[in-house]
């Protein structure tokens, strides 16, 4: 599991996160939401160990800060929001970098899983592209199977891997926001972990196991989707009245914005 | 499921070609990089050969070799006077093409790759210009200020100085141009020539202070030039450069995963912090020792990089070593052009790499202006 233990995080001079805690468990998808601002990615910056921190962060028991990088790119991969190449990488070459982690596979394997990953988000056939020549929905999910890549295996020597994803989807069509969110689930139930930022509420609702609801730098409430998606917390956190309502099958929460008052 | 590739890669007989064809539709450029490297080596063989044999003295191919592994009557062919042209003045003008000409194309390269732009070049964002400052500093105030830095490095003094004249221009213009692991283009570009000028404006300083015997060795400098080759300033500046040239390929995965952002290059398990020293002190190591023996050569460092990108892809784990090869060939190729194009006078080899790179530095500004971030 990931545990970040009251986290605070200054940038430039600001203090942004104020003593956040977050768990993300192995098997679980644990999705981030909130407002803009509300210190979403900055969380996730901060348990990924790429910025400054004041509290901990562990990964499945090791502190982050004690963990060598090659260490802690075989325990958790990322995705970030958006990636701007100047150099003309194939997405077979962009992929593979995932591959390049830790212990040496033989070259058959390292081509099936490049394979299977470009499968994986919807891209087969496309390994032969040049990356810059994609639209950015194709370029997300290319850094995506490069992130897959690197923890191909959701438990590796017994311990779960984890995925952190920051918005996954914002870029996607609704085919496409279906299969990612399926691929993660996958990861999932295979035994990893995932921890997903989302701004669309309704498809987190339907795939995340936890949701953890962020403002102002604050976690405002954390739980299973249905006791945090509330009319009292979507107004808390929003600031905007809404009805939240439940589908006929399954009972996901859904909130549309025609609900809005005021 | 059907796998359109795998079946691509089944077919045994097929020949060489048709498999580069198909590697290259599945974006596999590592086989056409491996071959591009044997002919590059085979080019650069050739190329040194050729550059030995050429020149007003009358050498050829089979009398050299014939007197290099000492066959009998080897004495006869060739005469003492070709022996010393030879020996003294064609071999190490040859060799000294060849580190530098490797050095600026891999500096040009690793640089590229450290600011994720193909337009970072030492000689275009004045770390060039930093090492000239350093290795003129030593001219011309080595008797009063470093005479002891003289009398412990010997000969290894002028590149070590025109070394941290270039480490100081890298590291200002990264802090300067890198924000929280981004590059901007822009910003690395304008503040790459506002610290040239500035290293060039206290160089003038200089040259103004300097007297006659330092300005006839500092004239040089600002042209660039391999006239100047003998065994003293290859062993002054080839240790130097081999380094520098050894390191590089370690870095080369590290420079692959950062052309992704400085975080990426994080999670993907790279020491980004080390790669950055690494890669910085190779860049000015290397940039400094040429400049110390052959001034400021441009171009070639963005030019070759590119060339081989267009080919091989950005791939740094072939395309630092051929960067390497196909450097050292060009720039031999342009010292033998230099000293034949209007003998028997010899145009300085800078003019000759200006005027075949810069229009080319043009094209690729025209031609890939929407993925540079410009």
């Amino acid at each position: 599991m990931i545990k970040a233990s009251n986290l605070s995080v200054r940038l430039s001079g600001k203090e942004v996160l104020h003593g956040v805690t977050i768990e993300a468990a192995a098997g679980q998808l644990t999705a981030i939401v909130g407002p803009n601002g509300s210190g979403k990615t900055t969380s996730l910056k901060a348990m990924a160990g790429e910025l400054p921190y004041d509290g901990t962060v562990s990964i499945n028991g090791h502190d982050i800060a004690m963990l060598k990088p090659w260490e802690l790119a075989l325990k958790r991969a990322v995705l970030p929001q958006s990636t701007v190449i100047s150099f003309p990488f194939t997405v077979r070459e962009i992929v593979r970098m995932g591959l390049s982690v830790g212990t040496k596979t033989d070259a058959g394997e390292t081509d099936r899983i490049a394979r299977d990953a470009l499968e994986a988000v919807d891209l087969s056939g496309f390994a032969g592209r040049f990356y810059q020549e994609l639209s950015g929905g194709e370029q997300q999910r290319v850094q995506l199977a490069r992130a897959l890549c690197q923890i191909w295996q959701p438990v590796r020597h017994g311990e779960p891997a984890f995925l952190l994803l920051d918005e996954p989807v914002s870029s996607l069509d609704i085919r496409h926001q279906l299969t990612i969110m399926r691929l993660a689930r996958s990861f999932c139930e295979r035994g990893g972990g995932v921890i997903a930022i989302m701004h669309d509420l309704n498809l987190t609702a339907m795939f995340a196991d936890r949701m953890i609801m962020m403002k102002g730098g604050r976690v405002q409430a954390a739980g299973h989707p249905n006791d945090v998606m509330t009319d009292a917390v979507m107004e808390a956190v929003f600031g905007c009245a809404m009805r939240v309502n439940a589908t006929p099958v399954g009972s996901a929460p859904f909130v549309l914005p025609h609900t809005a008052v005021g | 499921m059907p796998h359109s590739e795998m079946t691509a890669d089944n077919g045994r007989s097929r020949s060489f070609a048709a498999r580069l064809k198909s590697d290259w539709h599945m974006g596999d450029r590592s086989r056409l990089a491996q071959l591009l490297i044997a002919v590059l080596i085979v080019i650069a063989v050739a190329m040194f050969a050729a550059s030995i044999m050429t020149g007003a003295a009358d050498a050829s191919l089979g009398n050299v070799l014939r007197w290099l592994v000492g066959m009998e009557g080897a004495e006869q062919v060739l005469s003492a006077r070709d022996r010393i042209i030879i020996l003294d003045i064609r071999l190490p003008r040859a060799v000294l093409g060849l580190l530098v000409g490797a050095s600026l194309a891999v500096s040009g390269a690793v640089m590229q790759g450290l600011f994720r732009n193909p337009l970072a070049d030492p000689a275009l964002v004045g770390v060039s210009s930093g090492a000239s400052l350093g290795a003129v500093l030593l001219i011309v105030l080595g008797s009063s200020f470093f005479g002891p830095l003289f009398a412990v490095f010997g000969f290894y003094a002028l590149p070590i100085a025109a070394f941290f004249g270039g480490l100081a221009t890298t590291l200002l213009l990264y802090r300067i141009a890198t924000r929280s692991g981004q590059t901007s283009v822009a910003t690395m570009l304008l503040a790459g020539i506002a610290l040239g000028a500035l290293a060039g404006a206290v160089t003038g300083v200089l040259i103004f202070m300097a007297d006659d015997k330092q300005l006839r060795d500092l004239t040089f400098w600002g042209l660039g030039s391999l006239a100047g080759a003998n065994w003293t300033k290859i062993l002054s500046a080839g240790p130097i450069i081999l380094v520098s040239l050894a390191v590089v390929p370690f870095l080369a995965r590290g420079l692959n995963a950062l052309t992704l952002g400085e975080a990426a290059a994080f999670h993907m398990g790279i020491p980004v912090q080390r790669l950055k020293n690494i890669a910085i002190v190779s860049v000015a190591a290397s940039t400094g020792a040429s400049v110390a023996v052959s001034g400021g050569i441009g171009f070639v460092g963005i030019v070759v990089p590119h060339v081989l990108r267009l080919v091989i892809g950005p791939d740094h784990r072939y395309l630092l070593p051929a960067s390497a090869l196909l450097g050292g060939t060009l720039l031999i190729f342009a010292d033998m052009i230099a000293r034949t194009i209007v003998p028997p006078a010899e145009l300085p080899i800078g003019i000759i790499t200006a005027f075949a790179g810069a229009p080319f530095f043009l094209w690729i500004l025209l031609r890939g202006r929407s993925h540079m971030g410009l």
